[in-house]
């Protein structure tokens, strides 16, 4: 499988009241997360795949990785969308 | 016992000495562009602004020189050297001008931000009835040096209002600011500030219905920082920062301050439940 990385390159970003707040180079634009979606980009590490993502956040939220699924890689393909992940 | 008196290297010491003016030329161009009456530029460590009779020219650690070119009113002059000349000396020695006007509670400086015409003189004028010193009208600047709380320069103290403000806060207008932007020099009842606090709170005007101070939290700190004011793009164009320190700075700023909206209508009828409303919650925006 292939991991997912952050591109890190192509961002910046900060944490501010319990949000992470990141900020695309190529044209100023904001992304906030917060709630479920700072857990799943938190366990963007390099490493993990799609799945153990899932797995990893399932498991911080006590819930099966079916039941997050859906969620998790929708919320991904929007990251990969932004241009601020690969994966 | 001698006078307290800021210390030769401070920034209030730094600001007063290179806003002092002194007669002289002003160049006629800047970069090798010029500069016509009614614009001013920003290149390198130099600013110039002409207007139609006076024109200012300011070099970093040269100091200030104004030419006056033609018969004009000398409140014209202090309306732009109190404004643009001012936010552009503070950006070209590291300083950060903010569109605001401010008050202290609580040993700290909340600041009231929005577009020309939100109302943000005639609320710090309010307030300082209240009981709530003024610290600056319509250009607060920061002191961003360093990686440790973001301290605020006392500004200006002769508040600009409209005629019909100033009787709202009950302050005797004292004179006319300029023909061409007929408000009124007031100064605020209840004191003031000469000493530098650090930034506790940030409050966006807004006119609304029903009185409410809502938080501005997370990004939307950030978002809400970005301002298209002039005072903005005068320090974006002398720290020429990159988007990624522009956004680090405006985080650490962010990660400091409380922000919130404040929304209100803006009869006149509802100014002082405004007043009372915002003065209540105020010192909440200051608590450690």
């Amino acid at each position: 499988m292939t991991a997912v990385a952050k591109l890190a390159n192509s961002f910046v970003e900060t944490s501010i009241d319990a949000e992470v707040v990141l900020m695309r180079l190529s044209d100023g634009d904001f992304f906030s997360l917060d709630g479920t979606a700072v857990a799943v980009w938190q366990a963007i590490d390099g490493d993990r795949d799609r799945a153990e993502i899932v797995a990893a956040v399932g498991e911080q939220f006590g819930e099966a990785a079916g039941v997050v699924a859906a969620d998790v890689n929708a919320f991904l393909d929007e990251l990969a969308a932004a241009g601020v992940i690969a994966g | 016992m001698a006078a307290a008196a800021p210390c030769a290297h401070s920034p209030i010491a730094l600001m007063s000495r290179e806003m002092t003016l002194r007669p002289g030329p002003v160049p006629q161009d800047l970069g090798g562009r010029p500069v016509l009456p009614g614009q001013h530029r920003l290149e390198g460590d130099s600013y110039v602004l002409r207007a139609s009779h006076v024109a200012f020219h300011y070099r970093r650690g040269e100091g200030l020189v104004v030419e006056r070119t033609g018969a004009g009113p000398d409140d014209a002059e202090e309306l732009l050297l109190h404004g643009s000349v001012y936010a552009a000396v503070a950006s070209l020695n590291g300083f950060m001008p903010l569109h605001a006007s401010a008050i202290a509670a609580g040993g700290a400086v909340v600041a009231f931000t929005g577009p020309s015409g939100a109302g943000k003189s005639t609320l710090v004028a309010g307030l300082a009835r209240l009981g709530f010193p003024l610290f600056c009208d319509d250009t607060l600047v920061l002191d961003i040096a360093g990686p440790g709380p973001v301290r605020c320069l006392p500004g200006h103290k002769r508040m600009k209002l409209w005629l019909d403000a100033a009787e709202l806060v009950g302050a005797p207008p004292q004179g006319l600011v300029s023909a061409d932007y007929p408000k009124y020099y007031v100064t605020a009842t209840g004191g003031d500030v000469a000493e530098i606090l650090s930034l506790a709170g940030l409050v966006f005007l807004e006119e609304g219905a029903a009185q409410q101070l809502v938080p501005v939290t997370g990004g939307e700190k950030i978002a809400r920082f970005d301002d298209d004011h002039y005072t903005r793009a005068l320090f974006d164009q002398a720290t020429r920062h990159t988007a990624a320190e522009r956004f680090a700075l405006h985080a650490r700023i962010a990660a400091q301050v409380r922000m919130a909206r404040f929304v209100r209508p803006l009869r006149r009828e509802d100014f002082d439940d405004s007043l009372r409303f915002l003065a209540a919650r105020l010192l909440d925006m200051v608590a450690p």
